[in-house]
């Protein structure tokens, strides 16, 4: 394993910018998910990492070597695509000992390698089978296999579990952690399942329009997000954001007439926007919080989903309770000032 | 989905599929039947489906009467070559067409394509002329060269493009973090993929020269040199007259590889159909 270094990183084709100089230091075994909306940069960012995109300026290391110039062979990266990319003519156990077998490893040890991999994630009884005739589950386990059989400096993985059911997803998700606890080695990861950034990275890289909006570990992004964007992406579902403007009694009056508190600690005056996460509201009683007008109401069994205006302004409510709520009625919430965050309403930068 | 039939319905499908067959197996039955029947017999009338005599004695005419065993050989060892040269050929250049990124690559390939346009009777003649000068009149390598690197290949270069323009990106870009360099990627992964689409171009190839008959006529002169469609046309009688059952005797025999090839690679296409389960 070995840590990854990016200078300055950036991508055009022509006179089109896409990555516009991405810093980003990755330690030594460190499991790093890029994320964001589609067309963000992220694959692109991979890619390049991978040398199959070439980098158009900056300064890329990994280990200790500069290897913007370098062919992915030599680059000692192994990685996993989205749509598996298995050979489809080779059997389970060719695919996995091919690049061994490119690079001159004798047989013994080709087959020692797959072996050893095979074991790691049960691909054994299927060696003598062709990617055809695996479930997707399996055959994302050989692309798997492909990538660890080699054991590289680095694994790229380009939203590898983006073509699974729902329940395979989070199964495949426990096993790739399991996977990284137990080689250790420095991975990249790409997706954009907040989700599965969140369940699986060491630190999130959240990225929109080819820049970096923030970097920090899963529970800082989710507690401290710099701006609206990262606030609106992590978390799911999203934070509600409510126009309103501080007022000197440490609160934040809405344009509709409501009242919502701010933490004594932040201090803010003038137009601002309230962001307040709908699984940190909560049901209240008569004569404390406020009063929302519920136009949807979907409850899961263990939650219910609530959706309304408040002063005309949309808010969701997640909360744990059953609610006998109807469509058109009212419902009052509350919520703990701790869990408020405050932004700019011009740039959606952080206050305080 | 799989649709299932009434017993009843696929009788009828199967009798329908047995009417419309007959155009196609008739021929070949008219011409396998007429081979072995006396000269009388086949202008019978009502006609004989079934041949009242046997006459295998038509067959050895057939080699007695010219040089037909070497004929034979020129026939198959001119679509061998030429079959193998398009294959290599297109399969390059349809993969250079499709996944090498080089300036021009959509005007050449609309260059390459046009020859497709020009009729093979226009070329004729400065063909002649160009093998005239270089000395290649009554030798084979017209008949091998002209395929390899004129309409023929165009055709299987664009059908090879279209192949390998279809092969997921993914799988070179995995054979390049593998460690493989352009022409192994083409060779090991692209090339065994593409096995339907070659197996298409091997069938046409070995077809179109197993059946040329204008270039053979205009570039060959000696019976030895012949190839078969040629010599078919040479079993006649003092009056020019076709000598009917011995020609249909030679047409047999020039048809039973054309049967051998299209089987063989028929199951070539249906193996390489089902290994292509690219997707995810």
């Amino acid at each position: 394993m070995a840590p990854v270094t990016l200078r300055n990183i950036k991508k055009s084709y022509g006179n089109a910018h896409v990555i516009h100089g991405v810093d980003l230091d990755i330690a030594e075994g460190e499991f790093v998910v890029l994320v964001g909306p589609s067309g963000c940069g992220k694959s692109t960012l991979l890619r390049m990492i991978a040398g199959l995109e070439p980098i158009t300026s900056g300064e890329l290391e990994i280990g200790d070597r500069v290897v913007n110039d370098l062919e992915p062979k030599d680059r000692d990266i192994a990685m996993v695509f989205q749509n598996y990319a298995l050979y489809p003519h080779m059997t389970v156990e060719k695919n996995m000992g091919f690049s061994l077998e490119h690079r001159g490893a004798s047989k013994a040890e080709i087959a020692e390698r797959v072996n050893w991999a095979a074991d790691i994630l049960g691909l054994k009884p299927l060696l003598q089978r062709r990617p055809g005739q695996l479930s997707g589950g399996q055959r994302q386990r050989v692309a798997m296999g492909r990538a660890i059989v080699r054991n590289p400096q680095v694994f790229l993985f380009d939203e590898p579990l983006s073509n699974l059911d729902a329940k395979l997803r989070v199964q495949m998700r426990t096993e790739l952690k399991e996977l990284h606890a137990r080689l250790k080695t420095t991975t990249v990861y790409v997706t954009h399942d907040q989700i599965e950034a969140m369940t699986m990275a060491d630190r999130i890289v959240v990225m929109r329009d080819g820049i970096v909006e923030q970097v920090g570990a899963p529970l800082d992004l989710y507690d401290r997000p710099v701006n609206t964007f990262v606030a609106s992406f992590i978390g799911s579902p999203s934070m509600n954001f409510l126009k309103g403007t501080a007022t000197n009694d440490s609160g934040v009056a809405l344009e509709g007439g409501a009242h919502l508190p701010l933490p004594a600690s932040l201090d803010a005056s003038g137009e601002v926007t309230y962001g307040i996460r709908p699984e940190h509201l909560a049901l209240a009683g008569e004569g404390e919080g406020f009063e929302i007008d519920v136009t949807a109401v979907e409850p899961t069994g263990s939650e219910t989903f609530v959706q309304g205006t408040l002063g005309g302004q949309k808010i969701a409510a997640l909360l744990r309770e059953r609610v006998a709520v109807q469509l058109g009625q009212k419902l009052r919430l509350k919520l703990d000032a701790r869990n408020a965050h405050l932004f700019d309403p011009a740039s959606g930068e952080r206050i305080g | 989905m799989k649709t299932e039939f009434s017993p009843r319905a696929k009788v009828a499908i199967y009798g329908l599929l047995c009417v419309l067959a007959i155009p196609f197996v008739f021929p070949t039955w008219w011409m396998v039947t007429s081979s072995v029947k006396p000269i009388d017999q086949i202008f019978a009338f009502p006609p004989d489906l079934i041949p009242r005599s046997y006459d295998f004695s038509t067959y050895a005419q057939v080699f007695k009467l010219q040089p037909f065993a070497q004929q034979y050989w020129n026939s198959a060892y001119i679509a061998a070559i030429v079959t193998i040269g398009t294959m290599i050929v297109s399969s390059m250049a349809g993969y250079a067409f499709a996944r090498i990124k080089f300036p021009g690559a959509n005007l050449i390939f609309m260059v390459v394509l046009l020859g497709l346009l020009i009729p093979s009777e226009v070329t004729i003649v400065p063909l002649f002329q160009m093998f005239l000068k270089w000395g290649m009149i009554n030798t084979h390598w017209p008949l091998i060269l002209v395929p390899i690197f004129g309409a023929p290949s165009v055709f299987a270069t664009f059908v090879m493009r279209q192949f390998f323009i279809s092969l997921p990106g993914e799988l070179e870009e995995a054979a390049r973090v593998d460690g493989l360099g352009r022409f192994k990627i083409f060779w090991t992964i692209a090339l065994p993929l593409a096995r339907p689409a070659l197996a298409a171009v091997a069938i046409f190839t070995f077809l179109h020269s197993w059946n040329l008959y204008l270039e053979p006529i205009v570039f060959l002169t000696s019976p030895e040199r012949f190839t078969l469609p040629q010599a078919l046309t040479q079993y006649v009688d003092v009056y020019q007259g076709p000598m009917w059952n011995i020609q249909l005797a030679a047409a047999t025999l020039t048809a039973i590889p054309v049967l051998i090839v299209f089987i063989f690679a028929q199951r070539q296409f249906i193996e390489g159909l089902a290994h292509t389960g690219l997707k995810g």
